[in-house]
């Protein structure tokens, strides 16, 4: 076992001076092209070899948890899913189930599966996204394209099934606010062989590609028992070896009936080496296993109520009396998330809420996954970072029976309106605007 | 491993160390049932590190996050570990409640047992301002590294006057008509 170093004191730059007199500080971060979203990397380099990282979150930080302690808890839900765009229905799943626990309400069989299809989507979704901006950093443009193309027809039928291509507001405390009707299964059977009929162009692209094996096998590993010590998860644990999911590990929504196995390369007929390529081939067999559960549910699903507490207004009263607390958990695509909340009797808001995010596990495992690599692989080897890309393009309208979609050209012309109305207030309020 | 296992094997080495233990099961699943166990229990923090080392113990350890609140004289510190990965419907959610005093917020660092606490513990420190003893690293990790303040605590003057100010901020959106535009 490589050893895990956690004393970046002792590593300060005097002693580095010491130890390394040759080597350069490279800073990397706050905003950098290689970099999707804020974060500083400091890697400390001789030659070309990394001999130290250091790295510096915080960029980000919005105070969500904060936030969330001034609303009440259905505005709670709205917010949670605003905590990634990506994964934008695993915080509220989290959610959910914290406080379903601490108020004690119950939740329909129907509602679980529901909430298990649009998770298992949103995998396929996330993973894809990922595979995309994996060949991006690895300078295979044309894949990216090809990926993201391909990406389309899931964030599509999310929109038919939700409305929306991401942030898709469906789960409620005890169910779900939309159901699936059985008019839209076939549209979802043709999406899910459509991408069964793309897993062997997939395993073409990505991992018989003499290029990409080159550029990503022995880079960035992550040993087992490194994986294990610092609590890594999701895909960056499973491609390291450890058969850890939440789906598998601990019974939620209708997981146990679906028996979800935590796949490795192994089940690929693959030795574990955790690198960069086993992380690539643990998506590609979870995009399957997506596919699997979803087949699944749509068959096994069965009729009936959609929710529990239909009336948000009830749902409100009921949840205000509540007291406990309660966790929820939910493998999201990158890893694991939990949700803590506390609740008090007469008040709306939560008194303590606590998020964790899949990254925040797997930012230890980032230390020596950057020992010994080359300043060229720092770009794959941090691309666990996910890009963020919101869909401004259009909007899609599902309101009863009918279907419309907004364009680009239409969402402009409400922006100028938007501006005009905002400009003709403000001069109104203005100073400078009264005189005339 | 089942939850109730987990409090007796931790009953055994621990003893009276863990008070009121409560054990929580629940079944999920519609076509096959399954148990699904939480086990809530408090702790001194002189017994914390033995404690996490008990728990080491019984099988695969997974530190999910440390989430603390300010309760009045005290801060309350719980542990939410997952005990048992890897074989299904084998984990147990284990989560342990320390409080300790305002003016002694020292509770011992775990990262010697599990190195990826590190993360959650530099969190709490800046967050909540505990101190970790024995933590191999002590700096800032998501506030800016000038930021005094410990933005859960609720007894920081200079806190209290920032929390003020967003709140006002929040509240007039409303009428500068942000909220509905």
């Amino acid at each position: 076992m490589k050893e895990v170093r956690l004393e970046p004191e002792e590593m300060s730059e005097k002693k580095l001076e010491k130890t390394c007199p040759t080597c350069f500080e490279v800073p990397i971060g706050p905003i950098h092209p290689a970099l999707k979203e804020g974060i500083r990397f400091t890697f400390w380099v001789e030659g070309e070899k990394i001999k130290k990282v250091d790295i510096r979150p915080g960029f980000m930080h919005r105070g969500i948890e904060f936030m969330g302690t001034k609303r009440n808890l259905v505005q709670l839900i709205y917010l949670a899913e605003r905590i990634c765009g990506i994964c934008s229905v695993s915080h509220p799943l989290a959610l959910v189930q914290a406080v379903e626990e601490a108020a004690g309400i119950e939740v329909p069989p129907r509602a679980q599966y529901i909430r298990v299809i649009i998770g298992e989507l949103e995998r396929i979704h996330s993973h894809l996204l990922w595979a995309g901006v994996a060949a991006h950093e690895l300078g295979f443009d044309t894949l990216l394209h090809y990926v993201w193309k391909v990406r389309e027809p899931v964030l599509d039928l999310l929109e038919d099934i939700t409305g929306n291509r991401i942030d898709y507001a469906i789960p409620i405390y005890g169910g779900v606010r939309r159901d699936i009707p059985p008019e839209k299964y076939p549209k979802l059977k043709d999406a899910l062989r459509y991408y069964r009929s793309l897993v062997d162009d997939f395993v073409n692209f990505f991992l018989r590609d003499p290029s990409i094996e080159a550029r990503t096998r022995d880079v960035g590993i992550l040993t087992r028992e490194e994986a294990d010590v610092l609590c890594a998860v999701g895909p960056t644990a499973r491609a390291s070896g450890l058969r850890k999911d939440v789906r598998q590990d601990w019974p939620y929504f209708t997981y146990p009936d679906l028996e979800v196995k935590a796949l490795t390369p192994e089940d690929m007929g693959l030795e574990v080496r955790g690198d960069v390529y086993d992380r690539i081939v643990v998506r590609l067999l979870e995009v399957v296993q997506s596919i699997q559960i979803i087949e699944r549910c749509l068959e096994e699903m069965p009729e009936g109520e959609i929710t529990s507490v239909p009336k948000v207004a009830a749902l409100l009263a009921q949840l205000k009396k509540a007291e406990g607390e309660g966790i929820g958990r939910h493998e999201a695509p990158r890893g694991e998330v939990i949700h803590y909340i506390r609740l008090e009797a007469d008040k709306e808001a939560p008194v303590v809420w606590k998020v964790k995010a899949p990254t925040y596990s797997n930012f230890m495992p980032w230390f020596p996954m950057f020992e010994d690599q080359e300043i060229a692989d720092i770009p794959i080897v941090a691309a666990s970072i996910d890009p963020c890309i919101c869909c401004m393009e259009r909007v899609y309208l599902v309101r009863g029976e009918r279907e419309e979609v907004v364009w680009k050209e239409e969402l402009l012309r409400l922006s100028r309106e938007k501006t005009k109305r905002v400009a003709s207030r403000l001069a109104r309020h203005a100073p400078w605007g009264r005189k005339g | 491993m089942r939850a109730q296992e987990v409090l007796e094997a931790l009953k055994e080495k621990l003893g009276d160390k863990l008070r009121s233990p409560e054990l929580k099961v629940e079944e999920i699943g519609h076509r096959r049932i399954r148990e699904r166990g939480f086990l809530w229990a408090e702790i001194e923090r002189e017994d914390l590190l033995e404690a996490v080392r008990a728990l080491k113990e019984l099988g695969p350890l997974h530190i999910s996050i440390i989430s603390g609140a300010d309760v009045g004289e005290k801060i309350e510190l719980i542990y939410h570990f997952a005990v048992g990965y890897g074989t299904p419907d084998g984990e147990v959610m284990v989560n342990l409640r320390l409080t300790v005093p305002k003016d002694d917020p020292v509770v011992p660092s775990i990262c010697s047992v599990l190195p990826g606490a590190l993360t959650t513990e530099r969190e709490k420190i800046e967050f909540l301002g505990v101190e970790f003893s024995g933590i191999p690293d002590a700096r800032k990790i998501f506030l800016p590294d000038d930021l005094e303040a410990h933005p859960w605590r609720k007894d920081e003057p200079e806190l209290s006057q920032y929390v003020r100010y967003t709140v006002a901020w929040e509240a007039k959106k409303d009428e500068r008509g942000e909220a509905r535009a």
